[in-house]
């Protein structure tokens, strides 16, 4: 099949003027907010091993761009922001200022499939806080992702958050190993609740336990998850504790009523060692972001240090984002040969007060209807003549 | 109370899902199906009812123009959408089997199938340590092996009569077959409420 002139590779996109606006402003407010908490902004390069970031990411092989350098090394399009994050962290300046605050506005790159609905090329936004491995790092990055929700007026924001040890370590109290655990939670990160009743016939759980198990994936608060942690076990009731002061803290801020509590929430993402999080919104039907606890990857790059940090996605944001109609004035003065001077100097003038102009020479507009019906307000040359 | 808007399966699913409803007490219009109508309301419940083709189903549910919807698992195995399923319905049961002419071995070299779902077919044979080529129908599959298209077919069986009448036999059952309750992913999380009230009273409904 040949490409026609007018197409793009699978997945990418065009911005045109209104949407690169909204961007555009979404990125100030977003940035400014994340400056102000404390983070420094920060960019990565585009391309980067497949060795290091390619393989470290837990984006799956086949959704990976890849390409050869000159040296026939395999490079890939950055993927996500996390890896490329840990990476600086861990090998360059970083190592002594810890805890360290990043923050970042990127785009990544994921290849596609299938038809329409995802691009393959989007914005993300999003931060991560490097060697704090306290609870309060964790709520810090929540109630930042959360602002970032509410100054962007996103409707009926709504936050889930489960915990990967602790689940692992509950699935472990029925009596899973390894395997099956992995398999259950694959199972969860899908909500396939017809699966895990399936599945649960299979499983080593005996049957005075087995309502219980089924009953994981209905928790919605922190009191609901007590009924599965062992009093016996340290580990586990610590990590409860902490889910408590969490819970008391996301409370005291006025989040209470906006957050889920669902141990059965898992990611796909493979890098999460502790809290999980995800971030929904009215307007979008896919999630707005996601986030979590990463101490391992922060290993693999040879740094033993906790790790958190959300990252939305500028993509869908936009869809729950209301448009703001507003239009703001913008001037079209029209100027032939005897009013270029006049014009140039108008248009001076109220680029100086704060508005916007478009300058143009008007014999070099074919349809002058259409083309002045894009802006508020139109002035002709022989009107500054007279003026 | 927040509006559901429900992706519903036309044709045979969905007078087995309708009755489901009304039987765990939600007050539906009485005619949905009959007219021409591509949404109906249902203002009673503030449900808001789209009937869709059966295949498309899940694609509105994955997008979130549906919040819920009916599919059957054998779309869901064929198309890997990011839903979740929350119930199994019982309803519009069956099976996805492999078949063929009777005492017959599938070509060494090049076996061909033919089937409405290359997915699922691909991946059985796949499992199977067998590589095979698909060949895609989209309707009366059975056609495929009597003249002389393909050795084998993948597809839906309920009764069996449809097999039988064309002279082919059952070789393998791949996998069981019913309707599922599925949910989009935020509008789960935005809407639990109503929808977990929605699962659990059906689930009753089911267990009956």
């Amino acid at each position: 099949m040949t490409i026609e002139m007018f197409e793009k590779p699978l997945g990418m996109r065009d911005d045109f003027p209104l949407i690169a606006k909204q961007k555009a402003n979404l990125r100030k407010q977003g940035t400014q907010l994340i400056e102000q908490a404390g983070y420094e902004l920060l960019q990565t390069p585009t391309l980067e091993y497949y060795d290091t970031i390619g393989k470290i990411s837990a984006i799956s092989d086949d959704a990976l761009f890849k390409l050869l350098d000159s040296q026939g090394k395999t490079l890939v399009l950055r993927p996500d922001m996390t890896s490329p994050i840990a990476r600086v962290a861990a090998s360059k300046l970083l190592r002594e200022k810890m805890p360290i605050r990043l923050g970042y506005y990127s785009n990544v790159f994921r290849a596609q499939k299938r038809e329409g609905g995802r691009p393959a090329e989007f914005e993300q936004m999003g931060v991560e806080l490097i060697g704090d491995d306290s609870l309060y790092a964790d709520a810090e990055v929540i109630s930042l992702a959360w602002d970032l929700l509410q100054e962007l007026k996103i409707g009926s924001a709504r936050i889930v958050i489960g915990h990967t040890r602790l689940l692992e370590l509950i699935l472990s109290d029925f009596g899973l190993d390894r395997e099956q655990s992995s398999k259950v939670r694959e199972l969860f990160v899908a909500k396939n609740g017809v699966g895990v009743e399936q599945l649960s016939k299979e499983l080593p759980i005996p049957s005075g336990k087995l309502a219980s198990f089924l009953a994981l994936m209905q928790a919605t608060t922190v009191a609901d998850w007590k009924q599965w942690i062992n009093g016996q076990n340290e580990e586990q009731r610590k990590l409860y504790r902490d889910m408590e002061r969490l819970e008391e803290l996301f409370e005291r801020n006025g989040l209470g009523d906006a957050i889920t509590f669902d141990i059965s929430f898992s990611s796909h993402m493979t890098y999460y060692t502790g809290l999980v999080f995800e971030f929904y919104g009215a307007g979008s039907g896919f999630p707005l972001g996601s986030g979590g606890r990463y101490d391992g990857l922060m290993e693999q790059f040879g740094l033993q240090v906790g790790a958190t940090g959300f990252g939305l996605r500028v993509d869908r944001l936009l869809e729950s984002v209301a448009a703001e109609q507003a239009e703001e004035p913008h001037v079209l003065i029209l100027f032939d040969e005897q009013s270029e001077q006049a014009a140039f100097e108008k248009a001076q003038q109220l680029r100086a007060s704060g508005k916007r102009a478009t300058l143009q020479y008007a014999p070099a507009v074919q349809a002058l209807e259409p083309f002045t019906a894009l802006f508020t307000e139109v002035i002709r040359g022989e009107e500054l003549h007279n003026g | 109370m927040d509006e559901l808007t429900i992706a519903m399966p036309k044709g045979r699913i969905f007078e087995e899902a309708y009755e489901l409803l009304v039987g765990a007490g939600y007050d539906l219009p009485k005619e949905l199906d009959d007219s021409r109508k591509l949404i109906v309301e249902a203002p009673n419940e503030k449900f808001r009812f789209i009937l869709a083709k059966p295949m498309d189903v899940p694609t509105y549910v994955e997008h979130g123009v549906a919040d819920i919807g009916i599919a059957g698992k054998d779309v869901l195995l064929e198309h890997d959408r990011d839903v979740h399923e929350l119930l199994d319905l019982g309803i519009s049961a069956c099976y996805i089997a492999t078949a063929g002419l009777p005492d017959t071995e599938m070509d060494e070299v090049t076996p061909r199938i033919a089937t409405k779902y290359p997915a699922v077919a691909s991946h059985y044979y796949r499992s199977k340590g067998e590589q095979v080529e698909i060949i895609e129908l989209s309707g009366s599959i059975e056609l495929a092996p009597l003249i002389g298209l393909s050795d084998r077919i993948v597809d839906i069986v309920s009764t069996g009569r449809t097999l039988k009448d064309n002279g082919l036999v059952e070789y393998e059952k791949i996998a069981d077959i019913t309707s599922r309750l599925i949910a989009n992913p935020v509008s789960y999380r935005l809407k639990q409420q109503r929808i977990t009230e929605l699962v659990d009273k059906l689930r009753e409904q089911v267990g009956r």
